[in-house]
């Protein structure tokens, strides 16, 4: 019963889904920082925002589905 | 044996009396060997022509190289490059233009596009030559195309200024395309909109005839209104498909090059220097490698961001 | 798709009224979106003085002017000199005579159409050649990382093409490729490869296996199978990919403006440097324009039944 609540435990870490949601939002949010108008500090910023997402993609691209 | 067309009815025989290991015991090559002896040569190719030279621009990014100083002694400067890149406000101005001209070419592209989609959706007749007209300017080559508007939006003769006085009664010479600072920007968005709007229309009239048509039918049972339908079934259903559109125009125009150099090459002064063009500039004009390579990253590591959410789209759409 | 065209009198036909309207409205757009095409067509049939007219001239007498500016160098002359030629021959002389010019030889107009189609082939039968096999290897056989080498061969198609410029560049000029039709052609099928993958993999997914194990009973090893059951099966894919890649080679201008300059220069980046006396020669220019947009048309007309596809890297399929 424990063994089976861990797995899905694991399971439910490890997902690809939500993952994969938070990564996009992560390229989503660096590529509107590249080209907004507002501030030059969201702008410099973008670069590690976007890297920071492209990573967690093909990392998380390895997890069960 | 009778050579390359095996009738589907024999196929079908051999295949249910097919052993599953039988590609075990076929002669010659092993499956494995005629997998790696095909899928290599791309990959080579690939290597050669697109990662090698990818890693070469990382290196070079954080270096002071000049390509027409070769004997000049390259330094390395750390993130010197990104640095001074993200908090160039020249860049970051060429940036914005880019974004105006992404962010309004998608609205322009999307809607009319999904609206052209919607009424040839409704199969009139020759519905099918019509489309086929539509498509032809997106399969031209967007660099001649590009330099031969510039014939159309010269500000005298030019017909396309010819057109918008001959409706609005402006005289055609007092307003120029791709002159003025404010309509500079307008001009390459006309452009890019004519050529791609049948990209999206495409795509989308795939979405719309994705929708089983009971769906539709049992809509109507209910009595919900078009307008209902239209927002309810219509929408949601061909909204991948519109994504997917999107995306592609979104990444195909953030790296805008062939089209905008033509047709004003950044110009007058910087109102139309989308990111490519600065990018060509540093490199080809200015000559500092070291500097654009790092904006060549930049620039990449933000379209394969947006490629990965693509390639989900993509997915998405496949399982449709 | 095609259940509902089935149901002719189902309640989701639209009303006829709804059609005409749609009708009208696509036609309409349709007409306009063709105004630019048709005035390149227009322009390159007219004398310099009618094509920078105002108002735009549609009535006008044609004239091959255009065209004989884009094929052949030409240089003034005075009327005296003039009168001790030989009478002109061909057609294309005597319009330049009537504006007290000679023709002096050929322009590179042909030669830049040349290298356009050397290039757009060269490069069309490597990347076909080496995208069937490839995609047949990734349809068939179970290949580590797939998924992973499938999206690396697409996302390099995704580069923008003036960031990979620059390395190519410096390569190149260490190789001695720049400015060769072998470097572009290289170029143009690393480009054109990943969509030639994509899109034949869809293809051959959808020839069912069986036909291959039938043939391999029947004693073909597997080499045997693919040449003699799968490619005969292939055809119309290979080809809608052979013109899909062909248009890209054909349009490019990024790799061709950076890394070309004389002798293996394609037409695109050739055809805005067409400049005649006293400024842009817009019919030359149309001349030019419309010559190479023709093959274009052709191929567009033989390929709108796989365009969907092509455009979406075989993802959807109609």
């Amino acid at each position: 019963m424990t063994d089976m609540s861990q797995k899905s435990l694991m399971a439910r870490i490890f997902c690809r889904g939500p993952w994969e949601t938070a990564a996009t939002a992560f390229i989503g949010a660096g590529v509107i920082m590249l080209m907004q108008p507002f501030a030059l500090a969201l702008y410099t910023w973008s670069f590690l925002t976007t890297l920071t997402g492209v990573v967690m993609f093909v990392i998380v691209s390895k997890f069960p589905e | 044996m009778t050579g390359s067309h095996i009738p589907d009815a024999l196929a079908n025989r051999l295949a249910t009396a097919t052993p599953p290991k039988l590609a075990a015991r076929v002669r010659g090559l092993s499956d494995k060997a005629i997998a790696w002896l095909f899928i290599t040569p791309t990959m080579i190719l690939l290597l050669a022509i697109n990662i090698f030279p990818l890693i070469w621009t990382i290196r070079l990014s954080f270096t002071n190289f000049r390509a027409n100083r070769t004997n000049a002694v390259v330094k390395g400067i750390g993130l010197d490059n990104y640095t001074s890149i993200l908090t160039d406000p020249d860049i970051w101005a060429a940036m914005q233009s880019t974004a105006h001209f992404v962010f309004w070419t998608i609205t322009l592209q999307t809607l009319i596009g999904f609206t052209l989609a919607y009424l040839l959706d409704r199969k009139f007749r020759g519905h099918g030559f019509w489309t086929t007209i539509i498509l032809i300017p997106m399969m031209l080559s967007p660099a001649v195309v590009g330099n031969f508007w510039r014939f159309l939006y010269q500000p005298q003769i030019g017909l396309f200024n010819y057109i918008i006085s001959f409706f609005t009664g402006v005289d055609p010479s007092s307003f120029e395309m791709i002159g003025s600072v404010t309509l500079a920007p307008w001009s390459i968005i006309i452009v890019d909109t004519w050529m791609w709007t049948p990209y999206v229309m495409l795509i989308c009239l795939a979405g719309l005839r994705s929708i089983p048509d009971y769906i539709y039918e049992a809509a109507e049972v209910d009595r919900a209104s078009t307008w209902r339908q239209f927002w309810s079934i219509t929408i949601p259903m061909a909204l991948p498909f519109i994504m997917l559109a999107v995306l592609f125009r979104g990444i195909e125009n953030f790296k805008m090059f062939d089209m905008v150099n033509l047709l004003t090459s950044g110009g007058p002064g910087s109102t139309t220097e989308v990111a490519s063009i600065t990018l060509k500039r540093e490199a080809f004009e200015k000559w500092r490698t070291g500097f654009s390579s790092a904006f060549a990253i930049i620039l990449f590591v933000t379209v394969f961001g947006l490629a990965n959410i693509y390639v989900k789209a993509l997915n998405q759409v496949k399982s449709r | 798709m095609s259940a509902r065209s089935s149901t002719a009198h189902s309640v989701v036909e639209p009303s006829s009224t709804s059609k005409l309207v749609a009708s009208v409205l696509v036609v309409v757009y349709a007409l306009v979106t063709m105004i630019p095409l048709f005035w390149i067509v227009v322009t390159s049939l007219k004398s310099p003085p009618d094509s920078i007219s105002y108002p735009p001239k549609i009535v006008f007498t044609p004239t091959i002017e255009g065209y004989c500016n884009l094929f052949t160098n030409q240089t003034r002359q005075t009327p005296e000199f003039l009168a001790t030629l030989p009478p002109a021959t061909t057609a294309c002389e005597k319009v330049t005579r009537e504006r007290n010019m000679v023709i002096v030889g050929p322009s590179n107009f042909t030669k830049r159409f040349f290298n356009s189609l050397v290039i757009a082939f060269g490069s069309t039968a490597l990347s076909v050649f080496l995208g069937t096999i490839a995609a047949y290897g990734f349809s068939r056989f179970k290949v580590p990382l797939k998924d992973d080498l499938l999206f690396f061969i697409l996302s390099t198609r995704m580069m923008p093409p003036i960031a990979v410029a620059i390395p190519i560049y410096l390569m190149y000029r260490e190789l001695g490729l720049s400015d060769t039709k072998i470097g572009m052609i290289l170029l143009y099928t690393a480009v054109n490869v990943s969509l030639a993958v994509w899109l034949l993999k869809g293809f051959i997914d959808e020839i069912p296996r069986e036909y291959e194990e039938a043939a391999m009973i029947d004693g073909y090893t597997r080499l045997q199978a693919f040449r003699k059951v799968v490619l005969p099966q292939a055809t119309t894919g290979i080809v809608a990919t052979a013109i899909f890649c062909m248009i890209f080679a054909w349009n490019e201008y990024a790799f061709a403006v950076l890394l070309t300059s004389g002798d293996a220069q394609p037409a695109p980046p050739f055809i805005p440097t067409i400049i005649g006396e006293g400024g842009m020669d817009w019919p030359a220019v149309g001349a030019g324009t419309s010559l190479f947009l023709i093959p274009i048309l052709v191929f567009t007309i033989l390929l709108r039944k796989h365009l969907l596809r092509g455009i979406t890297f075989g993802a959807v399929r109609k």
